[in-house]
C-alpha cells in the first residue's frame, strides 16, 4: 500500500517538474521585444552586419519564436535604456553592483582583460603605466572592466589622464597617432591587432584578475521575473547543446573558443 | 648657571621666537587650507566640465538620431513607390515641413544605382561616385544597410567657396521583397540611396538644450585635429587664443553613424571663474593677511612686555642705588656700609681674618659751608670722597655716613700689615691739596681706627671703638690718627691746616 502511495507521489512530482521545465522553455511572446547591438570588435561590425552578438541574437530570436526588433546603439545609450526599461535586451554585458539593481544577466562566456600599450611608452607592467603621468589611457564611455582594470581607469580619470571614446575604431586610431598611449582590450578586440601596424607598435599586458563573465543583459524594469527565467533558460540551453561554442568557433580558434565558453 | 636662570633664558628665546612661530604656523594653516580649497575647486571644475562634455556629446548624438529618423522616413517612402517617382519624393519632403529643428539640412535627395554601369545614375546632379569621401560613405551604407555619414565635404549648395563645411548622410534602398541579410545580398539588391546634405554650423545650431557658457567647442572629422579636418568651431572657425592655456580640456572620440568625430572641449576664463579658483585665491589672500597681522600682534605683545621688564629692572636698579648710595658723593651710605661690614665680619670670623674700620671726620668743615656756601662745601666733600676712594684697594669700602664724616673698611688685612700706616695713608689722602671753584684748598681730618678682632668682635663694638678713637683724635688737637686700644698713640700729624689758613 505504502509502495503505491510513494509511486503516485513520484508521478505527481515528475509531472510538476516537467511542467516547470516546459514553462521555462516556452517564452512569453505576447509583445514585440527590443534588443540593441553595439559595434565592438568581433562582437558586432555594422560594416558587415556580422559578429558574435549578432549570431547569438539571431539564435535567441529563433529559439524564442518571439518578434524582436534589433537596433544598433552606443553602449552608454544601451545601459541608459536598459535601466529605464525602454530596452529589453542587449548582449555581452558584464555586471557590477550598480547594474545589478536594474539588469539581470544570463552568462554565456567569460574572459580576461588586457592593457594594450604603445611600445614607445616604455612601460612593461601596469604600475609603470599608472606611474607615468605623461601616458594617457583611452576608454569607451560607460565601459567597465575587471577589478584592477576599473581601479586603473578610476585612478587615471582623477588625474585627467583618460580620453573617452564612443567605440573601438577611434581608440585604435588615436592609439596609432599617439594621442593615447594605452587602451583596455578583450579577446574579441584582438582582430584589430591583426592589422600589422597596430601589432608592430604595441605590447599586451595582462591584468591580474580572474576572468569576468559576460552575458545577455535583461532589463528588470521591462521584463517580469518569469520572463527573465524563460530567456535565461534559452541561453543555458544554447550553452548546454553546444550552440554557443559553435558560434564562438566561427570567430576564434577552437581552444580559445572553448576557454571562453566553458567557465 | 642655575635652573631658574636656564629656564628664564629659554623663556626669553621662546618669546623672541614666538611671533615667527605664529607666522610659520598660520602660514602653514593658510597653505593647507588653500591647497584643500584649490583641490576642491579643481574637482568642482572638473566635475562641471565632465558634465558639460557628456551633455555636449549626448546633444550631438541625439540630433544625429533625429536627422537619421527623418532620413528613414524618406527611405520608407520608397518601400511603397518607385525610385523614379520624383513627384512623390518632392511631395513627401514638402510634407515633412522641415522646420528650424532641421535647419542644418541643405538638401534631401535620392541617387539611383545602375548595376550595369556599376555606378549611380544621378537624379540631382550628384557626384557621389567621383568624390572618394562621398563614395566611401555610400558604400558603407550599402554594405551595412544603415545610415552612414560621410567625411567632411564642401556642400555644393553653398556658392561661397569658403562656406562652412558639412557632411552627407546616406541610407540605402534595396529591391522590395528581396532579402538583404548579408553583405552579398545587400550589394546585389541595392537600387539606390536617399541622402541628406547637412551644413555643420546649422546642424550645431539646431542642437537641443543649452551649451554651458565659457566653453570652447570644436568638432573635427576623424581623430586628427587639423585645420583641414575642422567641421565646427564655436568661435566661428577661429582656433582660439593659442597663448591661453585652458585649465581643463578634453577630447572625446565620438562614433557617429560609423564615422569618427573628435569633439574637443576646453574651458575659458569665464567658466574657470564661475566654477574654479575664486574661493581658493580668496582663502590664500585672507590667510596671508591674517597671518601677518597675527604675527605682528604677537611681536608687539612680546616686545611690549620685554620693554616693560627692562624699564622695571632699570627703575629697580635706580631705586637700589638711591637707597644704598650717598646722593652727593655716590659712596655707599650707612646702610650699604653696614651691609659690607657684616659681610666682612662674617668672612673674617669664618677665616680667622683681620680687618679694620676707620672713621674720618673732616676738621673745621662747617666754616667752609658758612664762608663759601653749600655749593663749595659739597664740592669739597665730593673731592675728599674721590681722594679717599683713590687711595684704597678694590676690596676696601669707602662710605659717607654723615655731613663731613666718612668711614673706610680696610678688608682682608694680613696679620703683619701695619694698620696705622694704612690709616695714615688715608689721613694724607684727605689732606692732599685740591682746587675748588678757583681756590686751592687743603683740609685736615681726625682719624679713628678699630681692628677686628682685637678691638671688637661685632659691628657695634668695632663702630664704637673707631668712633671713640676718632674723638680721641679730636681731643688730641685734630689732624691726627688714633687707634682704638692705644689712647696716646700715635703721634699727632705734623700738618694741621685750617680752612682759614688755606684761604
Amino acid at each position: 500500500m505504502s509502495g503505491r502511495i510513494l509511486f503516485a507521489l513520484w508521478v505527481v512530482l515528475s509531472q510538476l517538474s516537467l511542467a516547470s521545465t516546459a514553462q521555462a522553455d516556452t517564452v512569453d511572446c505576447s509583445r514585440t521585444y527590443t534588443l540593441a547591438l553595439h559595434e565592438h570588435g568581433l562582437l558586432y561590425s555594422a560594416d558587415t552586419d556580422t559578429g558574435i552578438d549578432k549570431d547569438v541574437a539571431d539564435e535567441l530570436i529563433r529559439r524564442s519564436g518571439c518578434k524582436v526588433t534589433v537596433s544598433l546603439m552606443q553602449r552608454a545609450r544601451i545601459w541608459q535604456l536598459i535601466e529605464s526599461g525602454a530596452l529589453d535586451f542587449s548582449l555581452s554585458g558584464i555586471t557590477n553592483p550598480e547594474r545589478d539593481k536594474f539588469a539581470s544577466f544570463a552568462w554565456y562566456f567569460s574572459n580576461k582583460y588586457y592593457l594594450l600599450v604603445r611600445n614607445d611608452s616604455g612601460v612593461g607592467n601596469l604600475s609603470g603605466f599608472e606611474q607615468n603621468d605623461a601616458l594617457k589611457l583611452g576608454v569607451i564611455r560607460s565601459f567597465r572592466y575587471s577589478e584592477s582594470a576599473n581601479r586603473l581607469v578610476d585612478t587615471l580619470q582623477n588625474s585627467n589622464r583618460v580620453s573617452q571614446a564612443g567605440g573601438l575604431a577611434p581608440l585604435y586610431q588615436t592609439l596609432i597617432n599617439g594621442r593615447i598611449h594605452g587602451m583596455i582590450i578583450e579577446p574579441f578586440d584582438l582582430s584589430a591587432l591583426e592589422e600589422k601596424k597596430i601589432r608592430a607598435m604595441t605590447t599586451i599586458i595582462e591584468f591580474n584578475d580572474s576572468a569576468v563573465p559576460h552575458g545577455l543583459i535583461m532589463s528588470k524594469k521591462a521584463l517580469t521575473v518569469t520572463q527573465l527565467e524563460q530567456w535565461r533558460a534559452i541561453v543555458n540551453g544554447m550553452r548546454a547543446d553546444g550552440t554557443m561554442l559553435r558560434i564562438f568557433e566561427k570567430y576564434f580558434k577552437p581552444e580559445l573558443a572553448a576557454a571562453l565558453v566553458n567557465f | 648657571m642655575s635652573r631658574v636662570s636656564v629656564h628664564n633664558a629659554a623663556m626669553r628665546v621662546l618669546l623672541a621666537l614666538l611671533p615667527w612661530l605664529i607666522l610659520v604656523v598660520t602660514l602653514g594653516v593658510t597653505w593647507f587650507t588653500w591647497e584643500h580649497e584649490r583641490e576642491n575647486s579643481q574637482k568642482a571644475l572638473r566635475a562641471q566640465f565632465d558634465f558639460a562634455l557628456r551633455e555636449t556629446v549626448s546633444r550631438v548624438e541625439q540630433r544625429v538620431v533625429g536627422y537619421t529618423q527623418m532620413l528613414r522616413g524618406v527611405q520608407s517612402l520608397f518601400a511603397t513607390t518607385s525610385l523614379k517617382n520624383r513627384t512623390a519624393m518632392r511631395d513627401y519632403v514638402e510634407a515633412l515641413q522641415l522646420d528650424a529643428n532641421f535647419s542644418g539640412v541643405q538638401s534631401i535627395g535620392v541617387e539611383e544605382w545602375v548595376p550595369a554601369q556599376h555606378q549611380p545614375a544621378p537624379l540631382g546632379g550628384s557626384d557621389i561616385w567621383s568624390d572618394p569621401v562621398r563614395r566611401e560613405a555610400a558604400q558603407r551604407a550599402r554594405d551595412s544597410g544603415m545610415v552612414a555619414i560621410s567625411g567632411k565635404v564642401q556642400l555644393k549648395a553653398n556658392s561661397d567657396p569658403h562656406a562652412p563645411p558639412g557632411f552627407i548622410m546616406y541610407l540605402p534602398i534595396y529591391t522590395q521583397g528581396q532579402a538583404h541579410d548579408s553583405v552579398v545580398q545587400r550589394r546585389a539588391q541595392l537600387v539606390g540611396w536617399v541622402y541628406a546634405a547637412v551644413q555643420m554650423n546649422d546642424f550645431m545650431a539646431s542642437l537641443y538644450g543649452i551649451q554651458m557658457p565659457g566653453l570652447t567647442l570644436a568638432i573635427h572629422d576623424g581623430t586628427d585635429n587639423t585645420e583641414a579636418s575642422l567641421l565646427y568651431h564655436s568661435s566661428g572657425g577661429a582656433m582660439g587664443d593659442p597663448s591661453r592655456q585652458a585649465a581643463v580640456s578634453a577630447n572625446e572620440y565620438m562614433v557617429v553613424e560609423g564615422r569618427s568625430w573628435t569633439l574637443s572641449l576646453s574651458t575659458q576664463a569665464a567658466f574657470e571663474a564661475r566654477y574654479g579658483r575664486g574661493i581658493a585665491t580668496m582663502t590664500a589672500v585672507i590667510g596671508l593677511v591674517l597671518s601677518l597681522l597675527l604675527a605682528l600682534l604677537a611681536w608687539l605683545m612680546v616686545n611690549g612686555r620685554e620693554r616693560a621688564l627692562r624699564l622695571a629692572a632699570g627703575m629697580t636698579e635706580e631705586l637700589r642705588h638711591v637707597a644704598q648710595r650717598d646722593p652727593l658723593t655716590g659712596l655707599p651710605n650707612r646702610a650699604l656700609f653696614r651691609d659690607r661690614l657684616n659681610q666682612e665680619l662674617a668672612r673674617a670670623k669664618r677665616q680667622n681674618g683681620r680687618f679694620a674700620m676707620v672713621f674720618i671726620d673732616l676738621d673745621h668743615f662747617k666754616p667752609i659751608n658758612d664762608n663759601f656756601g653749600h655749593d663749595v662745601g659739597d664740592q669739597v666733600l665730593r673731592q675728599v670722597a674721590r681722594q679717599l676712594h683713590g687711595s684704597v684697594r678694590a676690596a676696601d669700602t669707602v662710605g659717607r655716613i654723615g655731613g663731613d664724616e666718612f668711614v673706610v673698611l680696610l678688608a682682608e688685612l694680613g696679620d703683619s700689615e701695619p694698620v696705622l700706616v694704612l690709616a695714615e695713608k688715608l689721613h694724607q689722602a684727605v689732606k692732599h691739596p685740591f682746587v675748588v671753584a678757583g681756590h686751592e684748598m687743603s683740609i685736615s681730618c681726625c682719624v679713628g681706627v678699630a681692628v677686628y678682632p682685637q678691638d671688637g668682635a661685632d659691628a657695634d663694638a668695632l663702630t664704637k671703638g673707631a668712633d671713640n678713637a676718632m674723638y680721641r683724635a679730636k681731643e688730641a688737637g685734630r689732624d691726627c690718627v688714633r687707634l682704638c686700644n692705644s689712647p696716646n698713640s700715635p703721634e699727632r700729624s705734623a700738618l694741621e691746616i685750617s680752612p682759614e689758613e688755606v684761604v
